[in-house]
Formats: C-alpha cells, sequence, structure tokens
C-alpha cells in the first residue's frame, strides 16, 4: 500500500513540476503580449494601443504575477479548459484544437504499439525455436538494423517503397474520410512507427525465451509429452513476458516522439503538427496543453505498467 | 561446451529436445577467443567513419562544390540525377547533393559529438561522483537522472528549442542535456564496479584524498567504457538531430542531415521523380549510424572487463 502511495504521490508532483517548468519557461522566454498583439504590444505611447494592452493583459490574466496565472491556468487545465490560443481573436479555443487532433495521434499509437506486437511475438517466438540457427541469425541482423534506422528515415522508404513506387497503400491522410479508410491511410505511419519497437520486442523476448526454455518445468512438460508447439505458446511464453511489458511501456514515450515526427512525413493532422505549427506561431498556449498531454500520458502509462506488473508478478507488491 | 552453460539434460544424459543450439552463445570458449579481436567489421566502421569525418573537417579545402551555389543547366528543370558532375545529384534548386551531404556532416556531426562531449562532461562527473560517495549524494542525483528520464525525450528538445534562437551550440546542448541521465547512469554503474576493487583500497591506504582516487585512479578506468557508450550516443544525437529537423527546430543556418533529408522528401511528387534527392543523404546517414553503433557495441564488448574474467 506504501509503494502505492509513494508511486501515486512522485507521479502527480511530476506531472506538477512539469507544468511549472513550460508555464514559467514559456512566460520568461517568450513574450506572451507580443504573440499576442503583435507589434502593438510595443507600441505603448499610443493610448489606443495602450487600452488594446491593457485589454489583452486583463483577458489573458497577464496583468498579475506568474505564480498566480500558473495557478490561474492549472485550475482551469484540471476541468478540461486549456484556454484561448495565442492570437487576436483566440478562437478556436485550445480544447476544441485538442479534441480535433488528439483522436488521431492516439489511433496512430494504438495501431502502431498493436502492429509492433502482432509483429514481435511470432518473430521472438519462432527466432528462440530455431535459435543460433541460420533464420535467427539473420533476424538478430535485421533487428539490428531496424533499431538503428531513424525514423524519418524508415518513414521515407516505407513511403516510397509502398506508396510511390508500388501503389500499395494510401500516403495521404484525410480527415473526413469514414473511419476504417482513415484505418487503412495510417497503415504505413503505424508500421514505420511498429517496425523498430517490434525488432526492440523480439530481441528481448527471444533472450527471454531461450532462458526459459531451459527451466526444468520445460523439460518436465516435454518428458510428460506435450508438444514443442505447446511447449512453446503454453509454458514458455507467459514466463517470459515480463520485461516485454515493461519494455513496451518505456517504449511508449520513444514511441509519442517518433509519432510527432512520422505525422509530419506522412502529412497527418494530429497533435505533431500542431505542435509544430503552435511553435512557429509562438501559440504557448497550444504547446502547453500538448507538452501537458504527453507528459501526462507517459506518467499515467507508467504507473499502469507497474500496475499491471504488480499483477503478473506478486512479488513486486510486497518490495 | 563450458561447463557454465551445462543443463540438467546433458548432466542426467537425456535426449534433449532442444540440443545445445538453445544455449547461450556467449560462455563459449571460441568466443572468448573472438572477443579479444575486433574483427573486420569493427575496422571497416571505423574506415568509414574516419571516411565521412575527414571529408566534413577538410570540405572546404578539398575541391568540392559548394553546397549554396546553384548549377543551373539552361533548358532544363532541376532536381538533376546523379551524373560525373553531380554525383548525388542536385537538389530543387539546383544545388550540389553530395556536397550538401558532406557540409550537412560537418552541422550533424558537430552537433551529434559536442552534445555527448556535454552528456559526458555533465552527466558523466555526475555519474562518477554518485557512484563514489553513494549515500545521500548518490540518492540526489539518481533521483535527478530519474525526473530526466521521465518524460519523453522529444518534448523537452522540441520545449527548449522553440523557445530559444536554434543555433548549433542550443540545438547541441538540448541533444547533450537528453544524454545527461543515460550517460550518467552508466557512468554510475561503472565507477560502482570499480569503486571496491583492491586498487581502490590501496590507493585510500596510502593517503590519497577523494579528488585524487577519482581523477587518478577511478577516471581512466571508467573513461574506456564510457568512451565507447558514448559512440552509441553519437549515433542517438545525430538522429536526434534529424527528429528535430523535421519538425523544423533545428539549427537554422546551413545544411544539416536532417534538413536536407526533409528538404527532398517533402514533397511526394519530388520523391517520385527524383528519389536520389532523398536516398543518398539516407544512406550516408544510415552508414554512419550504423557504423557508430557496431563500433561502439565493438569496442564496449572488446574492453567489457567483467564478461572478459569470466
Amino acid at each position: 500500500m506504501k509503494f502505492w502511495v509513494s508511486r501515486l504521490v512522485g507521479a502527480f508532483a511530476l506531472i506538477l513540476t512539469v507544468s511549472a517548468i513550460t508555464f514559467g519557461a514559456m512566460n520568461i522566454l517568450g513574450d506572451p503580449l507580443f504573440n499576442i498583439l503583435g507589434p502593438t504590444a510595443g507600441d505603448v505611447s499610443n493610448p489606443e494601443s495602450v487600452a488594446k494592452i491593457e485589454a489583452a493583459e486583463a483577458q489573458f490574466n497577464l496583468d498579475k504575477p506568474l505564480p498566480v496565472r500558473w495557478a490561474l491556468w492549472l485550475g482551469d487545465f484540471v476541468t478540461g479548459d486549456f484556454g484561448v490560443q495565442f492570437s487576436a481573436t483566440g478562437q478556436p479555443p485550445v480544447s476544441d484544437l485538442i479534441a480535433e487532433r488528439l483522436p488521431r495521434s492516439l489511433m496512430l499509437l494504438v495501431m502502431a504499439q498493436t502492429m509492433a506486437v502482432i509483429i514481435s511475438v511470432p518473430w521472438a517466438i519462432w527466432s528462440a525455436a530455431k535459435a543460433n540457427s541460420a533464420v535467427d541469425r539473420t533476424s538478430t541482423v535485421m533487428t539490428f538494423f531496424l533499431v538503428g534506422m531513424p525514423t524519418f528515415a524508415l518513414g521515407i522508404i516505407l513511403k516510397y517503397g509502398l506508396s510511390i513506387r508500388f501503389d500499395w497503400f494510401p500516403a495521404t491522410f484525410v480527415a473526413n474520410d469514414p473511419f476504417w479508410t482513415r484505418a487503412w491511410q495510417m497503415f504505413l505511419p503505424a508500421l514505420t512507427l511498429a517496425l523498430p519497437s517490434a525488432a526492440v520486442y523480439q530481441r528481448l523476448l527471444r533472450t527471454d525465451l531461450i532462458t526459459t526454455l531451459q527451466e526444468d518445468f520445460i523439460l518436465t512438460a516435454r518428458s510428460k509429452g506435450v508438444s514443442k508447439r505447446n511447449v512453446l505458446f503454453k509454458h514458455a511464453l507467459r514466463p517470459s513476458l515480463f520485461s516485454f511489458i515493461t519494455i513496451a511501456g518505456v517504449t511508449t514515450g520513444t514511441l509519442i516522439g517518433g509519432a510527432l515526427v512520422v505525422e509530419q512525413i506522412f502529412r497527418i493532422p494530429g497533435l505533431g503538427s500542431a505542435i509544430v505549427e503552435a511553435i512557429l506561431r509562438e501559440d504557448f498556449p497550444v504547446v502547453l496543453a500538448i507538452v501537458m498531454i504527453v507528459t501526462i500520458t507517459f506518467v499515467v502509462l507508467n504507473v499502469l505498467i507497474d500496475i499491471l506488473y504488480s499483477i503478473i508478478d506478486p512479488r513486486v507488491r510486497a518490495s | 561446451m563450458s561447463d557454465l552453460g551445462m543443463t540438467e539434460a546433458d548432466a542426467v544424459g537425456h535426449e534433449d529436445p532442444y540440443p545445445e543450439r538453445f544455449l547461450p552463445h556467449e560462455g563459449d570458449q571460441d568466443d572468448k577467443a573472438e572477443k579479444r579481436k575486433l574483427g573486420f567489421a569493427f575496422w571497416l566502421c571505423t574506415a568509414w567513419l574516419v571516411a565521412v569525418i575527414g571529408l566534413a573537417i577538410f570540405a572546404p579545402y578539398l575541391a568540392i562544390k559548394s553546397p549554396n551555389v546553384n548549377f543551373v543547366q539552361p533548358g532544363e528543370r532541376p532536381p538533376y540525377s546523379p551524373s560525373g558532375e553531380h554525383w548525388f545529384g542536385t537538389d530543387q534548386d539546383a544545388r550540389d547533393m553530395f556536397s550538401r551531404t558532406i557540409y550537412g556532416a560537418r552541422t550533424s556531426l558537430t552537433v551529434g559529438f559536442s552534445a555527448i562531449a556535454f552528456g559526458l562532461l555533465v552527466g558523466g562527473t555526475l555519474g562518477l561522483l554518485a557512484g563514489y560517495f553513494r549515500g545521500k549524494i548518490d540518492q540526489i542525483i539518481s533521483f535527478g537522472f530519474l525526473s530526466l528520464l521521465s518524460f519523453p525525450a522529444l518534448i523537452l528538445a522540441i520545449l527548449i528549442t522553440s523557445l530559444l534562437e536554434r543555433s548549433l551550440l542550443t540545438i547541441a546542448i538540448t541533444i547533450g542535456i537528453l544524454s545527461v541521465a543515460p550517460v550518467g547512469r552508466v557512468s554510475r554503474a561503472t565507477t560502482i564496479s570499480f569503486a571496491d576493487r583492491e586498487f581502490v583500497l590501496a590507493a585510500r591506504s596510502l593517503g590519497a584524498r577523494h579528488p585524487r582516487i577519482i581523477v587518478r585512479e577511478l577516471l581512466p578506468n571508467v573513461l574506456i567504457p564510457m568512451g565507447a557508450f558514448s559512440l552509441l550516443g553519437v549515433a542517438i544525437a545525430i538522429v536526434a538531430e534529424g527528429s528535430l529537423a523535421f519538425l523544423g527546430l533545428s539549427v537554422e543556418k546551413g545544411p544539416t542531415w536532417g534538413k536536407i533529408i526533409l528538404t527532398a522528401s517533402q514533397s511526394s511528387r519530388d520523391l517520385e521523380n527524383a528519389p536520389y534527392m532523398a536516398f543518398f543523404p539516407i544512406g550516408v546517414l544510415f552508414l554512419t549510424v550504423l557504423a557508430l553503433n557496431f563500433a561502439g557495441d565493438r569496442l564496449r564488448s572488446f574492453f567489457d572487463v567483467r564478461e572478459l574474467s569470466l
């Protein structure tokens, strides 16, 4: 119980710290007033501009001290109100923008993670069953290449090979298409994300499977007459999944980063392109909201993995 | 087969359905002998790295075309395909891709190496101190590393680069900050493995003080495995620059690998008509990253004292 309390408090503290640092950095290093009003912000001699500045300061709480602004922002954020965009109109609200973009990024991530698992588990079992054979060595070399391959390079190669040269997969994302068409359009982007993680999973699971296959209970199962296939799938797989789950959680963080890049390559208007556009316009409320969403997702995922881990392996709860 | 790798099945003479192919490969005598040699592939990687780094350093003094001149050929629209004149072809503005790749290497490699240098300086030192002193100092430093690791790297990079002017130094330090925690953790673990060895005890009993023990006894031992590890780090840093470029957040001035690959692949039509524009730089980038990975990996196992002493 104490373990869970400290774990949750830690996660909460981390999210708060990230929000404070991000909020502070953006307000100190950036110039919010200038981003809202443009050149008018510096024009203090003109009474008309001064009125505009004062109105904007009141509207965006810029006249209050930084910690108070942070507290106000945090209060709004918790209730799902991410504030207004830094522009003369402030429309549409950041929450609307996020609500439009987030599902696409989420879908990409879920598809990528699913594909990575679907690819890596059979691949690892196959490799482990034929450990140190030619097949296994070839796949080890393949994983080495895939892990070393930058996401953007793989994305361009897949886009060129499978979509431009051979017109097998769509390369563009159309936001208004029906759900399944959009899922199909996301196949290549998801594959780009999935392949390197699949390689990482395969390496790990293969090693763990080989270790498990040397255990006594595997020998017992085999001597009872359980077939090779059943030993692999029913006896060896489950105890080998511990580090697989951990690494799947850890790579989700990398995957989020990769997703931003992949969205750029395949032109998916998700959070990645939203943050890039926002940075170009120095639209900090949008950047802040996205940074917070990503951080919270990341932290929550890590806690979830700890919980999952303790369900699979009761020893974790004791320590 | 060594004794270490022996299974129950071998001991009872039972016919194992999974013969020795299931045994871990590392324990074999042959492998141990193999480990002392770096191997042909390692030298191949080194040769490639030396060539790329050499070209990058001496590019202004070699007979390489300027990366910013437009070599427009009358009557033809760029990009031009690879030819004797332009080995990698040219980009949409008729600029020579070969020289752009080499000049891109100047920036990308500088970013890669200085980022890791920063990581080694800060993370390496912190890790060394944490691993040597342990206790409170270790707890504080380790917590710092953990907090750095606990949010997505690219988000941190986006945050810093979006707020500051994107000079070469900013990008290098940003990626450097990202490398502090991983480098520091390896440095800490390596230091711990040396901190209780006899030669440290000997130095201490001879009256050596902490700074002397750290600098004269521990640092030389930690530096070698850290050097091998940092080659992997350079590869990651180079890729990180590329990823930032795709988000529009790389070094603002001059070509970098990330930026030239981005310009070459931005429009699907360019990618279809002139794939060489993207694929030559991708090839060079990939080979460099692979060479760094492989050489680092090889060096690491070459210098791994613990593995050898088994």
